[in-house]
């Protein structure tokens, strides 16, 4: 019993504190927007939804509720007690910092100057629109009767056992639905893979055709990425190097790309074509160049030196000295655009041109993972002195990672210049690296199709849920921590790679043992 | 054949030594010929010499205490703590609200703020919060990170740090707003106050926030050196950081020193945050970052997983980030290039630091 309020107290305020934190990120408002649209609520106020709010705050209580009663499902009054505990816990949390925040609202304090999301209009629609107490005491109902109801909901199930028998029905259609004879039809014919493969370029064919400008725009920034985390993932997810200044290589194929087009700072306007191919050779020149040196380095330390790079290109490039040449802060400016045949690329085409170039070094990489090159980066990124040993030449493999990673980000940076008909610093911050890196890890390290789901929901979904774009980056490092506790493989992981991160949950050796021998 | 091989080894790593030292002899051949020709034109007068020197040591010693936080965290669990540079900006805001928080408080007795009439209690205050803010946001970064991926493969921790430091740099943005805010000094430690140095003819102002930050960071050195060193405490940390396992077995809480050490490292990031705001006056949510990776090189500068390697690093790196632009004759944008410059050779020629310590190839 005494061990249940304290696990109780515990939750709530766990949940509590966290809860403080999404109001004072101002996160609430937005989504109970979200959810009061959801729901079809029209009595917006100015800053959100008060009945958006209202049902975020009941699912939230609902959901502490039911975490309460994970450790005693069976029985109604030890759930009754977690659920009365952890509901009290948030309801005072909650509705406590509630009434501190409207009390020194309504003395004028302004806590907008250091709290920017506590406006008046915010505290306002914390209280849903009324005056401090009927506010207060709300807030605090909704936690304490909805923590409990999730609470007593969650053992309700339990007892009926609904869970199992749902499950069960699932289990049987699936099955059914794989001894269907069209599925084992799919399955037995060897052209299947390719009926697949057809149907899907299609739909990549059609799609564009649907889309609106700003949309083409949008799905070409994230086949952009997509190309950037191909890159990205022959050099780590392959090869086992971790780059953190893969953004450099980007830099200097769109700067490529823009001073041999652009008619300033260098009067060369070179045409398009040869320039893109010169921009992926700079590129890859410049993965060679960054190689040589690091090539002895291994784990922390190239991560770190790859990043200084990254930020001595992005310094050197808005720098004063350098910009007669490469435009300085204010960038290059008029950059060509393709064209074939007296025909412009722009829009559709150009969302065309940047699939067809996917698809390409999608068959490249392919190619090159099935390879002996791609057998020797995996056994580098394996164990590099057991590869060094079976005769690899680890040097010289890493360096062609370097490079064709390189090259890749290289042609995705021309792309992207020539498609803003712009470039500057600010195209070419930080970010970028660790926006390629995350997209490689929430999708799968070293899984081409990984590399896609993550580029969709790294820089298309954020595309879809606009309002929450001032909490994209916030979600980012959310999600990046989160995946790395829950599904370090990814999305759409490597079979390989699967099999590897969850070696400790199989196999002989549990991981703290394995740690330990590491370090020797 | 088992003679020829360790022969044939030497032999390589005697060419890559070469090479090496040839390299290294130009480029010491071309810096004292910038050095020459900068000096001998005369564009920098005595006085600025030395006053580059003296910003470049306060600065050192920020990024000196920054540094031990890595290298604590490095000593201890082979890992980066990419998310260190955003602890300090937490100290660096809760110093900010401490001093606006004292200044809104009137004290009868003298008719100023709090701030102004106990401007000692004030900064001891600003101090204690800040590394308290900053020690609890590591201990909660430790234990909801970078605990549940003990044992996981190195490259899982380093993304769940930079991961978090995004999302601390993001949440400071959105819950305090973009802006930058100006620190509010008590009195006494006005950013230009100071003593002046006559030096050739010119006055130089050493500012008492900056000698403030200098011996604050020293104290907080030597103290941390004797804990770490001196005491039974600290004894068993650095069991810790030799082997987990064996520290458990002679009965060591191997859980309990590593949170404390991100305790003790965040602390001290904390303190380098209200350091900072006082001696530079802005700061804003992005401000930990760059900090961060310099004050790493800094670690890595003199040695990682070593504490008088850290100090000694970082006040070398601040002169040399100071003065390197001026002494080269290039433009004052690039003293960032310069300490990344100074990590990058750094970690290709002497990855053991110039103090040094001797690393496995697994840590390296």
């Amino acid at each position: 019993m005494k061990d249940l309020i304290k696990q109780g107290l515990r939750l709530g305020s766990i949940f509590g504190v966290v809860i403080i934190f999404l109001i004072l990120f101002g996160l609430t408002s937005t989504l109970s927007d979200i959810l009061g649209e959801f729901v079809n609520l029209e009595s917006r106020t100015r800053t959100g939804n008060p009945g958006g709010l209202i049902i975020l705050f009941a699912i939230l209580s609902l959901w502490a509720g039911s975490m309460a009663t994970a450790s005693d499902r069976s029985n109604w009054k030890p759930a009754l007690v977690s659920g009365v505990s952890v509901s009290l816990i948030i309801a005072l949390l909650i509705s406590g910092f509630i009434l501190l925040v409207g009390f020194l609202d309504s003395l004028d304090v302004a806590m907008r100057d250091y709290l920017a999301q506590l406006d008046h209009l915010s505290i306002q629609f914390l209280l849903y629109g009324r005056d401090l107490t009927t506010g207060v005491l709300l807030t605090f109902g909704i936690f304490f009767l909805f923590g409990i109801l999730g609470a007593l909901l969650t053992y309700w199930y339990e007892a009926k056992q609904a869970g199992e028998v749902i499950q069960k029905q699932v289990l049987v259609l699936k099955e059914k639905a794989l001894d269907s004879k069209l599925a084992k039809q799919y399955k037995e014919n060897p052209r299947s893979k390719w009926i697949g493969y057809g149907l899907l370029g299609l739909v990549v064919f059609i799609t564009p055709q649907f889309l609106g400008k700003y949309w083409n725009y949008a799905m070409g920034t994230v086949g952009i990425y997509v190309l950037m985390g191909l890159g990205l993932n022959i050099v780590v997810g392959l090869a086992g190097l971790l780059d953190l200044g893969y953004v450099a290589f980007f830099a200097i194929g769109a700067y490529t790309a823009g001073l041999l087009t652009a008619p300033a700072p260098l009067p060369l306007q070179i045409g398009f074509w040869p320039v893109l191919i010169f921009s992926i050779v700079m590129a890859a020149f410049a993965g060679i160049l960054l190689g040589i040196p690091v090539l002895r380095m291994r784990g922390d330390y190239l991560a770190i030196v790859t990043l200084g790079f990254g930020e001595i290109i992005r310094v050197l490039i808005r720098s004063d000295m350098l910009a007669p040449y490469v435009g300085g802060p204010q960038g290059i400016r008029d950059i060509a655009g393709p064209s074939l045949f007296g025909i412009a690329f722009s829009g559709k085409a150009y969302l065309y041109l940047i699939i067809f170039a996917i698809l390409l070094i999608i068959l490249f990489t392919n190619y090159l993972q099935n390879s002996k090159v791609g057998r020797a980066w995996m056994a580098m990124r394996e164990d590099e002195t057991v590869a060094q040993a079976m005769g690899i030449n680890t040097l010289y493999y890493k360096l062609m990672a370097f490079a064709t990673g390189a090259a890749f980000a290289g042609l995705g940076g021309a792309l992207f210049a020539a498609r803003n008909q712009y470039t500057g610093p600010a195209d070419h911050t930080l970010m970028v690296s660790i926006n390629v890196l995350s997209l490689l890890i929430v999708g799968g390290m070293g899984s081409i199709p990984g590399v896609i789901v993550g580029a969709f929901v790294l820089k298309g979904l954020p595309e879809i849920l606009r309002e929450l774009d001032l909490y994209r980056l916030l979600v980012f490092g959310g999600l990046l921590v989160f995946m790395m506790i829950m599904r370090p493989e990814g999305i759409w992981p490597a079979p390989r790679r699967r099999m590897e991160l969850h070696e400790g949950e199989l196999d002989v050796l549990p991981p703290e043992e394995s740690l330990v021998g590491k370090e020797g | 054949m088992s003679e020829t091989k360790p022969k044939k080894t030497t032999g390589r790593v005697n060419s890559f030594k070469i090479i090496q030292a040839i390299i290294s002899v130009l480029f010491l051949a071309f810096l004292s010929w910038r050095l020459y020709n900068v000096i001998s034109s005369g564009v920098y007068g005595p006085d600025t010499w030395v006053r580059f020197a003296i910003s470049g040591l306060i600065i050192g010693s920020v990024y000196a205490v920054i540094a031990i936080g890595y290298t604590l965290v490095y000593g201890i669990l082979f890992m980066i703590n990419f998310a260190h540079g955003e602890l300090m900006m937490i100290g660096a805001f809760s110093g900010y609200f401490v001093f606006e928080a004292l200044k809104s408080i009137p004290v009868a007795a003298t008719g100023m703020s709090f701030l102004d009439s106990y401007q000692i209690i004030s900064v001891v205050l600003a101090f204690i919060v800040g590394m308290f803010m900053a020690a609890l946001s590591g201990y909660f970064l430790e234990k909801i990170a970078y605990r549940p991926l003990r044992g996981a493969p190195r490259l899982i921790p380093l993304i769940s740090a930079i991961g978090a430091s995004i999302f601390l740099q993001n949440a400071a943005q959105v819950t305090f707003g973009p802006q930058r805010r100006t620190y509010t000094n008590p009195d006494a430690l006005l950013r230009s106050q100071g003593w002046r140095i006559p030096i050739g003819g010119e006055e130089v102002i050493l500012t008492y926030t900056g000698v403030l930050t200098f011996v604050l960071s020293i104290l907080l050195l030597i103290g941390l050196y004797t804990l770490v060193m001196r005491t039974r405490y600290g004894r068993s940390m650095r069991a810790v950081a030799e082997n987990k396992q064996t520290a458990a077995l002679m009965g060591i809480n191997v859980d309990r020193i590593i949170s404390n050490t991100f305790i003790i490292s965040g602390a001290l990031g904390g303190a380098a945050g209200v350091m900072w705001g006082i001696h530079n006056g802005i700061i804003y949510h992005f401000v930990g970052f760059i900090p961060g990776i310099k004050a790493f090189t800094a670690a890595v500068l003199g040695g990682i997983g070593n504490i008088p390697g850290a100090m000694v690093g970082g006040l070398l790196l601040g002169i040399v980030e100071s003065l390197g632009p001026a002494a080269l004759g290039i433009d004052f944008q690039l003293k960032d290039v310069i300490a990344f410059s100074i990590l990058v050779l750094i970690l290709i020629f002497r990855p053991s630091g110039i103090v040094g310590e001797v690393l496995t190839e697994e840590k390296v």
